[in-house]
């Protein structure tokens, strides 16, 4: 059985109980879009949050704007939530996905992935 | 096998003096990925999907060297991305050589010819072109979501060759690969001289009950097993055989992340080059700072469990053979018998 193609773009969580700041942050990271991050201060960063270390001193994330540039580090105690506004590079890019459409004459993200260059 | 005695050598030198200086962990190949781009898009592949402005940054060549300065590695693997594509390519693999590393360029080989024919690469021992091939033309187009591609590749191989460059290649295996159709392909690979294959199972996550993990890792061992038994002598594996008994299920090791540390736009990468758990700084925080404790595949780490992939193993297999007289007695068995 294939799982669903799930993507969590467009989401724009508010952290609570259930939801915690941190759990955000995490999936923020795994996710390979832009997103937007939200200041306690209401700055709105817009770009790609390729690090987060919560094992630090002083847990930060650190991103690429939507332009390219930086890296910025942002410590998770600045940060009120974050946004997923960017597009999902990764939605639709299951192997099983693409199998099936090329059999049905219509390319294909599992978790997969080669184990070498 | 196929590694040229002067890179053998080298690595065995060097692991030795590991050793002697009481390193427990140390890099044995730096994957070192100067771009993201690529002028494909595999289904699956995890190195590709990011936004645009990640896409169009690229390290520059004063970048990589420190990076491999601070690795200290002997064999530089460059993956990508589609190395070819980075700008800087010919003279960040000239700095390479010439600091005595061993240059592994992983490639789909579709700009290989045209890059060659521009005069970007001068032939060297210490420069292979390791070409991405998952089977024979059929296997391969499909792996690559484009039709032509192998036809492109094995002619950038065969213009490799004709010039007096080394060129392997490298192969990942996913569930349903044809253990009789990878023979044929082994046969295929040697007519077209390359000097010998790296091979590897992919790796794949997914949440399943226990029974299911151990089908899929005897799936492995049986497509390795069946693949490799009875291997012809003229085949030619560029990579431990103690790692290709290791895939047919003769050996149970642990994997070694910090063996192929990986550094990109982003930093160090943690663990290692399949799994981005963060990034660090240097490559001593790297090593000081990654909770390894937390990865292989005893560690109970889900991610963990079904891997058996080359990034992981092969340093374990080294490992194995110059670190212990057992590993090494093995070594030499397969080496002189051809029998894995
Ligand atoms: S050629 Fe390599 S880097 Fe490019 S899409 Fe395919 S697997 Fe990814
Ligand atoms: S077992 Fe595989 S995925 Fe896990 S740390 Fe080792 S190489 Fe990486």
């Amino acid at each position: 059985m294939t799982e669903p193609e799930t993507t969590l773009e467009g989401w724009t969580p508010e952290p609570g109980p259930d939801l915690p700041l941190e759990r955000i942050i995490d999936l923020a990271f795994d996710y390979r879009g832009d997103t937007t991050v939200v200041l306690t201060d209401g700055t709105e960063l817009r770009g790609y949050v390729f690090n987060r270390n919560a094992d630090a001193g002083e847990p930060f994330i650190q991103m690429f704007d939507a332009d390219g540039a930086g890296p910025r580090a942002i410590p998770y105690s600045r940060i009120r939530t974050i946004r997923f506004t960017g597009r999902d590079p990764a939605a639709g890019n299951s192997y099983a996905l693409w199998r099936r459409r090329k059999e049905t004459g219509g390319a294909g993200r599992d978790e997969r992935g080669r184990g070498q260059g | 096998m196929s590694v040229p005695a002067a890179q053998m050598w080298t690595v065995a030198a060097y692991v030795l003096r590991q050793k002697l200086r009481g390193r427990r962990r140390y890099p044995l190949v730096l994957m070192l990925e100067p771009l993201f781009r690529c002028n494909l898009a595999c289904a699956g592949c995890g190195k590709i999907q990011y936004p645009a402005q990640i896409l169009r940054k690229q390290l520059s060549v004063e970048q990589c060297l420190r990076a491999v300065e601070e690795c200290g590695a002997p064999i530089v693997s460059i993956p990508g991305g589609e190395p070819l594509m980075y700008p800087e390519i010919g003279r960040l693999v000239e700095e390479l050589v010439r600091r005595g590393k061993y240059v592994y360029l992983c490639t789909n080989a579709i700009q290989l010819r045209e890059k060659l024919e521009a005069g970007l690469f001068t032939p060297s021992r210490h420069l292979s072109f390791s070409v991405h091939l998952d089977g024979r033309r059929a296997e391969h187009d499909e792996s690559v979501c484009r039709e032509g591609v192998y036809d492109q590749a094995v002619e950038g191989i065969r213009e490799a060759l004709r010039r007096g460059f080394r060129v392997t290649t490298n192969t990942t295996l996913f569930e349903g690969a044809s253990p009789l159709r990878m023979r044929e392909f082994f046969d295929e690979m040697m007519d077209l001289g390359v000097e010998g294959m790296m091979l590897s199972p992919g790796y794949s996550y997914s949440k399943a009950p226990d029974q299911e993990h151990f089908l899929r890792k005897t799936r492995t061992n049986d497509l390795f097993a069946r693949m490799l038994s009875k291997p012809k002598r003229r085949w030619r594996f560029n990579q431990s055989p103690l790692f290709l008994r290791f895939l047919m299920g003769k050996h149970d090791y642990e994997c070694t992340p910090w063996g192929n540390p990986t550094f990109n736009l982003f930093g160090w990468q943690r663990p290692c080059y399949l799994l981005q758990e963060g990034y660090a700084e240097s490559f001593q925080d790297l090593m000081e700072t990654t909770r390894w404790e937390r990865y292989g595949r005893k560690s109970g780490n889900a991610k963990c469990r079904d891997c058996m992939v080359h990034c992981g193993f092969e340093a374990t297999a080294v490992n194995e053979t110059f670190g212990s007289w057992r590993g090494f007695v093995e070594t030499v068995g397969v080496t002189l018998t051809g029998r894995f």
